[in-house]
């Protein structure tokens, strides 16, 4: 690993839960893997790096709002 | 103290349906009416759904959010454009502002809100997320808590068809299962805030509405589809009740639209008129209903071009500003004034005066922000739609020129408010869209943080 690390205060029962959980699993600490769920969860809500519709997506929403009467 | 609040939005309804024509039928709202207040709601300009919903529960005016309309064109193009989605919106919503007080909201199908921005609590986003397929819940793990409770989630009807009797079917099983939903989510102990937006109130009317005004140009008298838009209405007032059993008995409950509703007169031709009066030019002609974007315009030639939809946009061919423009920056409000007056002088099929209204978007906003038209056209007071189309035989369509549409937008909807310990306390008969979230906020925290 590399890069710099900073520190996010959780709730213990909450620390206490994740250790259960990712007993016998590839998660080695809660860190890891409390790192790995967020970096999932961030990606998919960050604003401007993803395009929101793709081309397909954008001719099915236009031809919608064609036949809804908006356009 | 803080108070709980439902917000159940219906969109397009108007007050004399509501208060008036179909109360008597609908005990379980008309409980909420009698003990409660109600009010007219005076929505934005443009009475579009995606700005409305925006400026209700931001407080923001459509030019300060930078939101015309479900689309916006693109800078110096000519025929593309952006579809408005939940990013475009900067400021903070009312369930942002409670959230940072540590209150928590459920958020279910409020325009613009795909992609579902992270919230305090739960949000589903609304009828333009691209389907079922997509990421529209927030978080992401309650998508598929309502799938497996209750299915693939069903997003809207798409009911420009003139196969009734399939709307009438799809309309139901998606109110049906939307009021699970929200019957479901509000049985939390944990939300203050839940808000949902019904879209299928605006599909009965536009696909119905021809069926049961007496005063529109389709309607028959006992035809098989008069009682529609009065059934859907029962069957909403039906499931609000059982709604109501899942929450609190201490909650207020507002019922709210974001824009009234009327009969269709008609199309408008925007770009023949243009051609006609010498303001667009095509290099050769083009058949019956010719998308704009497919026509061959002389944009060389060309001084102004309109967009279709509930009301009309107007954009100026600007030199430095569109590839092939050709009014001087210095000509432009000259070009402006000129079409604004003409525009509004434009009568109908039967040359019957025309209550059109033309707007120059700095007349509307007090700050105007992203990519806002050059004018605002309501055509006769939004009973003419703007057709965007090119090649018919008239500039004054009896139908869309999409299909059958029988309703068109007004500026008056519904604003309730009951509190089961009756402290509301207005007076005012009309409410502005604007002044909603700063009602909402009082309702919920007692007093506002400005």
């Amino acid at each position: 690993m590399n890069g710099e690390y900073t520190t996010v205060s959780i709730p213990k029962p909450l620390y206490e839960r994740i250790k259960n959980i990712i007993k016998d699993t590839g998660f080695t600490s809660v860190s890891s893997f409390v790192i790995y769920v967020l970096r999932e969860v961030v990606a998919s809500y960050e604003q401007e790096k993803i395009e929101v519709f793709s081309e397909e997506e954008k001719k099915a929403i236009i031809e919608k709002l064609r036949k809804l009467g908006y356009i | 103290m803080v108070r709980k609040l439902l917000v159940i939005g219906l969109d397009c309804v108007p007050p004399n349906l509501l208060y008036k024509e179909f109360k008597e039928e609908l005990p379980n709202i008309s409980m909420l009416l009698d003990d409660g207040y109600k009010a007219e709601m005076k929505t934005t300009n443009p009475p579009i759904t995606i700005p409305a919903w925006a400026v209700m529960t931001t407080g923001k005016s459509p030019g300060e959010l930078g939101i015309y309309g479900f689309r916006h064109r693109i800078k110096g193009k000519y025929n593309d454009f952006y579809i408005v989605n939940s990013r475009y919106i900067k400021t903070p919503a009312i369930w942002d502002v409670i959230g940072r007080k540590d209150l928590k909201s459920i958020v279910v199908g409020v325009p613009p809100s795909y992609p579902p921005k992270p919230i305090k609590g739960y949000m589903v986003s609304g009828f333009i997320t691209p389907g079922p397929e997509s990421r529209y819940t927030f978080p992401i793990t309650l998508k598929r808590t309502l799938e497996k409770n209750f299915g693939k989630y069903i997003f809207d009807v798409v009911y420009r068809s003139e196969d009734k009797d399939r709307i009438v079917e799809e309309l139901w099983k998606m109110t049906i299962q939307h009021f699970k939903i929200y019957s479901y989510l509000a049985s939390k102990d944990w939300w203050t805030l839940m808000m949902f937006v019904e879209i299928g109130t605006d599909r009965v009317h536009h696909a119905f509405w021809g069926y049961m005004d007496k005063e529109h140009h389709k309607y028959t008298p006992g035809n098989k589809y008069e009682k529609i838009i009065e059934e859907y209405y029962k069957l909403v007032d039906e499931k609000i009740g059982e709604l109501l059993k899942n929450v609190p008995k201490d909650t207020v409950i507002s019922i709210v639209s974001d824009h009234g509703a009327k009969r269709m007169k008609g199309a408008f031709v925007i770009n023949q008129w243009m051609i006609k009066e010498g303001y667009m030019k095509l290099q050769k002609s083009v058949g019956q209903g010719t998308e704009l974007k497919d026509a061959p315009v002389d944009w060389k030639n060309t001084l102004a071009w309109g967009w279709g939809g509930y009301y009309a946009r107007i954009f100026l061919n600007v030199k430095g500003r569109e590839p092939y423009g050709i009014i001087e920056p210095e000509d432009y409000e000259h070009y402006r004034d000129e079409l604004k007056e003409k525009i509004q002088r434009i009568r109908g099929p039967n040359g019957e005066e025309w209550k059109t209204k033309v707007y120059r978007p700095e007349e509307l906003y007090p700050v105007v922000r992203g990519d806002p038209p050059d004018l605002i056209v309501y055509f006769d007071d939004l009973y003419w739609r703007s057709a965007g189309t090119l090649g018919w035989p008239t500039m004054y369509l009896k139908e869309n020129d999409r299909g059958p549409d029988d309703a068109v937008h007004d500026w008056i909807g519904v604003f309730t408010l009951y509190d089961p310990e009756n402290t509301v306390d207005r007076k005012e008969k009309r409410v502005d869209i604007q002044d909603i979230s700063k009602i909402y906020l009082e309702t919920i925290l007692g007093e506002t943080d400005g």
